[in-house]
């Protein structure tokens, strides 16, 4: 007897079936948001089976990545971090590895060493507060995704700074769209949407009979007024907005999102949507994207293929806008686009 | 030695082996390389499922570990176990095969349970380690063989009990063995859920897929909840009660989840220890407020233990006698409505405290003193002994639910925790 001793292969069916028309949707609660699935499916059982399938990952993915569970992989790291090389496993080493390289690439304004800056402007679990100075000078000396080390020999993590700390809230729920996506792949899908939270979207292939998923970017501060609309295929989309979390002081709103290079909130910018290849991507780009602002923000998407980049300006209640390569149309105008796929300015 | 004799030696050297792990081993294993540099320890793993993939995850965090085979019968496996180990690591379709590679230290056995006694005694027999997933086995006559194969070999096994290596659980036991909570009499513990317990198949009209992924649902390869989850907490209370059960009753049934599987979705079961103390066990998949705990009764507190934390709670002190002054005498007591509540005392109880260095994920504390066992050619703590007195159990436990009877082990084995008479 060797092992079950039945000799199987991965059933094809679902490759060789049409596009099934029963669209189903499933959400849980996961990553300290809620995960929603679209996906078209030959029967409530097949769907309910990729639900499960999908949700297991995500789960599976939350207890590796977060930092407020003291059993993650990433807490584990980031207690020992700082005094010792610690080994991870090739999946977590990957990740971080990409999220380093998003850092070089993007100047340092992509960083998930960020957090004690958060604590100390009371950002993490708080709605903010303006630090003293001693607290951020001794915030920045634990942050920089340079004082972290990675060594691919050894597949090791090391903190050149004991007390630092890794959060991966910046590109995690992406990265778990897109494993979910790759799941959705591999059992033959051909059409599904994974919107973790509704700030990164990823979608899989379209809808039937459509040439791509609609999504909707709406106004700072109104979710029910759309101001952009874009057709997904095969593709992410993520947004970071500040207006959800901020305070005012003295005439200046400081918002959560932080400049990792100047240890101080970002001003200026409402709201910073990306689209590109994946989820993991689009979620990396979009808070380099929302630091650098339009015109550099611009440039940095240049350099990255496949990517469009849309924001929103200045402070709520007198906003404006800016795109780069930008396939979207002003409003709620899923119609026009799915009837000539024609794009309109949405410059206003 | 006699039979009671052989359990106390048993318990007492399991109690001295807790003491010196949590007095010496916490700080020193999260700080120096488990295996030297350059030479890896290297794994092949037998049913890359999804739990086996769970432990090759936390495996390759372990310094030094690298996965050199990969064995399963569904094509699938290999490519995800691949994701995992992000090499082209080499695959069998024949455990065999993998035995007969050169490059194999040990290996992991997370086949269904019908094949753990098959699996674990011949790669013990090939001259490998062996990481067996729990339960130990599915008779009582392969885990004494899996027994004899650790004899005979001189190889580590470590049986998959992860909770053993949990630092509240083993701070709990060291509480226990000081007698912090007096005379242990009884340990309840639940595994509740509520879920159905299946694996998602990629093709839900296929029959043979079906058993092949979700073969814990049916009695040719598995015991059911007994075993997949029950075998923690009896393996625990063993280790409080100082070694196996001596008879058990159960009941259980398909009374919620009527969907074709055939072990229960819902299993109760009482053991008596030989000293006279009682594990009651529950799993259930139709409610999950209880989750998953163990509750440890002592004449003098009780230990509460999750996946992640342990709280003890102190009995109410027991009062003595107090002097009472004539006054009372002279002017009787007062009359009137009176209330007490039903709830006994609690207290506001003390968490086990958990060391920095280690706090957290009970997988990873388990494959890291496997990975360490082998390198400094240690005994596993969660050893063969363990792994025969849960697995006994479970056996047994399944068997007095099956003829709704008492089950008395000693009709069923001669030997003591795994050792022969």
């Amino acid at each position: 007897m060797v092992c079950l001793g039945m000799a199987m292969a991965w059933p094809d069916k679902a490759r060789t079936d049409p596009m099934p028309t029963n669209l189903y949707v499933q959400a849980r609660p996961a990553m300290g948001t809620e995960f929603k699935i679209y996906l078209y499916a030959g029967s409530e059982d097949q769907a309910v089976a990729l639900f499960d399938g999908a949700f297991a990952e995500i789960e599976r993915l939350d207890a590796t990545l977060s930092n407020y569970k003291p059993d993650s992989e990433l807490s584990r790291i980031n207690r020992l971090a700082g005094r010792e090389a610690v080994t991870t496993d090739p999946e977590m080493f990957s990740l971080l590895q990409t999220c380093m390289d998003y850092s070089r690439k993007s100047g340092g304004t992509f960083d998930i060493t960020v957090g004690p800056l958060m604590r100390a402007w009371g950002f993490f679990r708080g709605q903010g507060k303006y630090p003293a100075p001693w607290q951020l000078d001794k915030a920045r000396e634990k942050v920089g995704w340079e004082k972290v080390r990675l060594d691919a020999t050894r597949r090791t993590v090391h903190f050149t700074v004991d007390g630092m700390e890794l959060d991966l809230g910046g590109i995690g729920k992406g990265y778990a769209a897109d494993r979910v996506a790759r799941q959705f792949r591999n059992a033959g899908v051909k059409a599904a949407m994974v919107d973790a939270g509704s700030s990164t979207i990823c979608v899989i292939g379209a809808p039937p009979g459509k040439k791509g998923w609609l999504v909707r970017v709406h106004e700072p501060g109104r979710r029910s007024l759309a101001i952009s609309t874009v057709l997904l295929k095969d593709q992410g989309l993520s947004t970071s907005g500040s207006y959800e979390k901020f305070f005012q002081l003295n005439g200046r709103t400081y918002c959560h999102i932080m400049d990792p290079r100047t240890g101080e909130p970002v001003e200026g910018v409402l709201q910073a949507t990306v689209i590109g290849a994946d989820g993991t991507t689009t979620e990396a780009l979009s808070k380099p994207v929302f630091v650098l602002g339009a015109a550099k923000g611009a440039k940095f998407l240049a350099n990255v293929p496949g990517t469009a980049g849309f924001w929103v300006l200045g402070e709520l209640g007198k906003a404006r806008s800016a795109e780069w390569n930008w396939p979207g149309c002003a409003g709620d105008c899923g119609e026009s686009l799915e009837a000539n796929g024609e794009r309109k300015s949405t410059r206003r | 030695m006699s039979e009671i004799d052989r359990r106390k030696f048993v318990g007492a050297a399991a109690g001295a082996l807790a003491g010196a792990w949590l007095a010496a081993g916490c700080k020193e294993r999260a700080k120096s390389p488990v295996a030297p540099a350059g030479q890896p320890v290297r794994l092949g793993v037998i049913g890359p499922g999804s739990r086996g993939q769970e432990l090759m995850r936390t495996f390759l965090r372990v310094p030094g570990v690298r996965f050199t085979g990969l064995c399963d019968v569904y094509e699938p496996r290999f490519a995800e176990a691949r994701d995992i180990t992000r090499e082209d690591t080499p695959t069998f379709r024949d455990y065999r095969a993998l035995l007969a590679a050169k490059d194999i230290d040990a290996v992991i056995v997370a086949t269904p349970l019908k094949f753990h006694g098959e699996h674990v005694v011949a790669a013990l027999e090939s001259g490998r380690h062996v990481y067996g997933e729990k339960s130990m086995a599915m008779t009582v006559e392969e885990c004494d063989r899996i027994v004899d194969a650790v004899r005979r070999s001189g190889k580590n096994y470590q049986v998959g009990v992860q909770y053993h290596y949990a630092t509240w659980y083993r701070d709990t036991l060291q509480r226990v063995r000081e007698g912090k909570l007096g005379k242990i009499t009884h340990v309840y513990a639940e595994w509740h859920r509520n879920n159905d317990w299946r694996r998602p198949v990629p093709n839900s009209g296929d029959v043979q897929l079906e058993r092949l992924i979700n073969w814990r649902m049916y009695k040719e390869y598995s015991l059911g909840l007994l075993a997949e989850l029950g075998s923690h907490h009896i393996s625990f209370a063993n280790e409080i009660f100082g070694g196996a059960p001596e008879s058990v009753v159960g009941s259980g049934g398909v009374d919620y989840w009527k969907d074709g599987r055939e072990t229960y979705d819902n299993v109760q079961v009482t053991y008596r220890y030989p000293g006279g103390q009682t594990l009651f066990f529950s799993a259930i998949t139709s409610n999950a407020h209880e989750g998953a705990q163990i509750r440890v009764y002592g004449t003098e507190g009780t230990a509460v233990l999750t996946e992640g934390d342990a709280v003890l709670y102190s009995e109410a002190k027991k009062l003595k006698a107090s002097s009472v002054t004539k006054l009372l005498i002279d002017h009787g007591v007062m009359t009137g409505a009176s209330y007490m509540a039903e709830m006994p005392y609690r207290g506001k109880g003390e968490e086990v405290p958990v060391p920095e260095d280690v706090e957290g994920n009970a997988n990873y504390l388990a494959c890291e003193s496997f990975v360490r066992s082998i390198v400094n050619r240690q005994k596993p703590e969660a050893d063969e002994r363990e792994g025969w007195a849960e697995a006994v159990a479970v056996i047994l436990g399944h068997k007095a639910i099956e003829e709704g009877k008492r089950i008395w082990f000693r009709e069923h084995t001669s030997r003591v925790n795994g050792v022969g008479a």
